[in-house]
């Protein structure tokens, strides 16, 4: 009996590892959105696009429709109550993906309005049938199915409507379809709706108002047979459809870049010396201070020196053009503008208006995969939350936090600044909150000494490793950022920006006369 | 392109010599293909805008009404054209505008791809396309 059942389990055992169903999948003909379902959209699979109107249900069937149909294996594409297919089409073929070459073989729309209006959903399921039998349709649409459940029916009930889905899902899963049924819905709707039980894959679209600006998010709710990315991702509808943003930023399925010993170096010698040998690879490093600290050409020295050492680079900049980023790097003597034309260096001028964050994010992402970056500067935080729309403000500092895990994660090395409000009572790091983000930072700010305003540099932190205590005072010179090779003796409380000078004997001292 | 289909639908059927006859089948074939896409009620919208745009300019079709099954029906024997030959110039001017409206809402290449569907042996070249901008030809 043991033996027997040792068996059975290693029977089991290799069945489960040899005889698997391999699940196709299809391309969703929607930019990001295979990402987003885990690899495209499971073959045969019967699905639910519900949403509020003009959430780009329908758009997202038609991208689907337009992807996959051919003439051997057609689309139904069935309209019931609701848009008026002419129209429909009319406004459809605006987008890029509509190819009139595929109407009418490898794209059929059937009207089924006026079964729904004169006779019961089980006619509807009939003529269904019908069609599906007669084409052998590869992709099945019905839009919106919503409709027909708002006509009253004679007799009919929840357990109606169910049974219609029941025996269409049945049905158009035996005839090897993948299906979408389209559905007006309301979020609230969703919950402990019973229809929604028998659906393998459930999109949920939405658009929702903030003040002057409008965010589009797509959440998958389910999908049977795969791993989907959670969550609620941004899309956006432009004439080549929707596009939608993961928020993984198309990176989930990356291997992780095994932990470098690499050092980078920042350009700056000294700078360089304090990090014990410069940035580790596959670090974030912030770069903080006050306005006109040097957190720019800071900056900038650690772009170009990635370029002159072969790495190519990424400078996205929300508060000055290209041009004059690239001019102002020019008048210390550093040269982007001839890495920008052999296409080592990319100088993104992102101030999008109701651009979600993902989509900002989304844009770097392509560039730094585009010129295979490995460092990149965000010139400054600040600027980049201030170009975006206020409603998406909020999810700022959590899709920072994805893309630079996602990035970090891939060894591109980031330098990102940020500005801080100068202040003689405290010594903030970032009125973020994102130093948690961030593996070094680089703290600038400015000191009254002597009747001058001098500037310090320390460095906060290093998670990589141990570093320089020192602080230290630079310059800003026509060759860049210049730091002392000594740390700044003799005063204390050098950090609140207002020092005392120490005398030999180790006590303060006045810095200055008395009047 | 109206004349064109009913040339083609006169030509399928060398019996009838009617261009009246040829023109209701053009019609039903417009109707069958159209009723599948848009449904009876978007085709007898259609037909009805067309049939009163055409009305305009072919006075004699005032005597026609547009079906609740899409098809077309005379309302008055006595308004029709005197003639046959008349009747057939209405019947052109009444397709013409049915396919003008069509062109206007989905556009030119939408439009031939559902003429060929209904006339799949037809020859829909630049001489019928309309502005003759696009030269496809199908038989």
């Amino acid at each position: 009996m043991r033996f027997l059942t040792i068996a059975i389990l290693g029977m089991e055992k290799s069945m489960s590892a040899q005889d698997k169903v391999v699940i196709n999948n299809l391309p969703t003909g929607v930019l990001g959105l295979d990402e987003i379902v885990g690899g495209g959209l499971p073959e045969f699979s019967f699905n639910i696009i519900a949403g509020a109107p003009g959430s780009g249900k329908t758009t997202l069937a038609h991208q689907f429709v337009f992807a996959n149909a051919t003439q051997e294996r057609p689309a139904l594409y069935f309209t019931v109550l609701g848009e008026s297919a002419i129209k429909m089409l009319r406004y459809q073929q605006q987008y890029t993906f509509f190819d009139p070459a595929k109407l009418p073989n490898s794209i059929r729309f059937i009207n089924l309005s006026q079964v729904v209006l004169e006779k019961d959903l089980g006619e509807v399921l009939a003529e269904i049938i019908k069609e599906v039998e007669k084409t052998n349709p590869a992709v099945v649409v019905v839009d919106s199915f919503r409709t027909m459940v708002r006509k009253p029916q004679d007799g009919s009930s929840d357990m109606g409507l169910q049974s219609f889905i029941q025996q269409l899902s049945l049905f158009l899963a035996s005839w090897q379809a993948t299906t979408f049924l389209i559905g007006e819905y309301a979020e609230d709707e969703l919950r402990d709706n019973p229809i929604f039980t028998v659906a393998d894959g459930l999109f949920w679209m939405s658009q929702i108002a903030e003040r002057n600006s409008v965010v589009r998010k797509l959440q998958i709710i389910k999908l049977r047979g795969q791993a989907s990315v959670p969550g609620l991702h941004t899309f956006r509808i432009t004439d080549a459809g929707l596009q939608a943003f993961s928020r993984t930023f198309g990176l989930s399925g990356h291997k992780s870049k095994p932990p470098s010993d690499r050092r980078l170096s920042i350009g700056i010698p000294e700078l360089d010396k304090m990090m014990g040998g410069g940035v580790p690879e596959g670090d974030s490093v912030l770069v903080t201070g006050a306005s006109g600290t040097g957190k720019s050409v800071l900056a900038t020295q650690f772009i170009a020196e990635g370029i002159r050492q072969g790495e190519p680079g990424i400078v996205a900049v929300f508060e000055e053009r290209p041009q004059a980023y690239a001019d102002r790097a020019g008048s210390f003597g550093l040269d982007l503008e001839a890495p920008q034309k052999d296409g080592t260096l990319l100088i993104l001028y992102l101030r999008p208006l109701d651009l979600s964050v993902d989509e900002t994010m989304n844009e770097i992402l392509d560039a730094v995969k585009r010129i295979g970056a490995k460092r990149l500067v965000i010139d400054s935080l600040a600027g980049f939350e201030m170009a975006l729309s206020p409603g998406f403000r909020e999810d700022f500092r959590e899709s920072l936090y994805r893309m630079i895990f996602a990035l970090t994660g891939i060894g591109v090395t980031i330098l990102s600044t940020v500005e801080v409000d100068e202040s003689f009572t405290e010594f903030p790091f970032s009125t973020y909150s994102i130093s948690f983000l961030t593996d070094d930072i680089i703290r600038l700010r400015y000191v009254s000494i002597e009747g001058e305003l001098r500037k310090i540099l320390v460095i906060i932190k290093m998670r990589g490793g141990s570093h320089s205590q020192d602080i230290r005072e630079y310059e800003i010179t026509s060759k860049g950022m210049v730091i002392a090779t000594e740390r700044l003796k003799n005063y204390q409380r050098l950090i609140t920006g207002i020092p005392e000078r120490m005398n030999r004997f180790g006590d303060e001292e006045e810095l200055s006369p008395k009047p | 392109m109206a004349q064109h289909l009913l040339d083609q639908e006169a030509a399928a059927d060398k019996a009838s010599v009617s261009t009246e006859s040829a023109a209701v089948r053009v019609h039903e074939k417009l109707c069958r293909s159209l009723c599948v896409l848009a449904g009876v009620a978007g085709y007898r919208s259609l037909a009805s805008r067309a049939l009163i745009l055409a009305s305009a300019k072919a006075p004699s079709l005032r005597a026609m009404q547009v079906t609740a099954d899409g098809s077309l029906q005379v309302l008055s024997e006595a308004e029709l054209a005197i003639n046959e030959r008349q009747a057939g110039e209405d019947r052109v001017i009444l397709l013409a505008e049915l396919l003008g409206l069509l062109q206007s809402f989905i556009g030119k290449a939408l439009t031939l791809r559902l003429l060929r569907e209904a006339w799949p042996n037809a020859v829909f070249d630049d001489c019928n396309s309309g502005d003759g901008e696009e030269h496809e030809r199908t038989r």
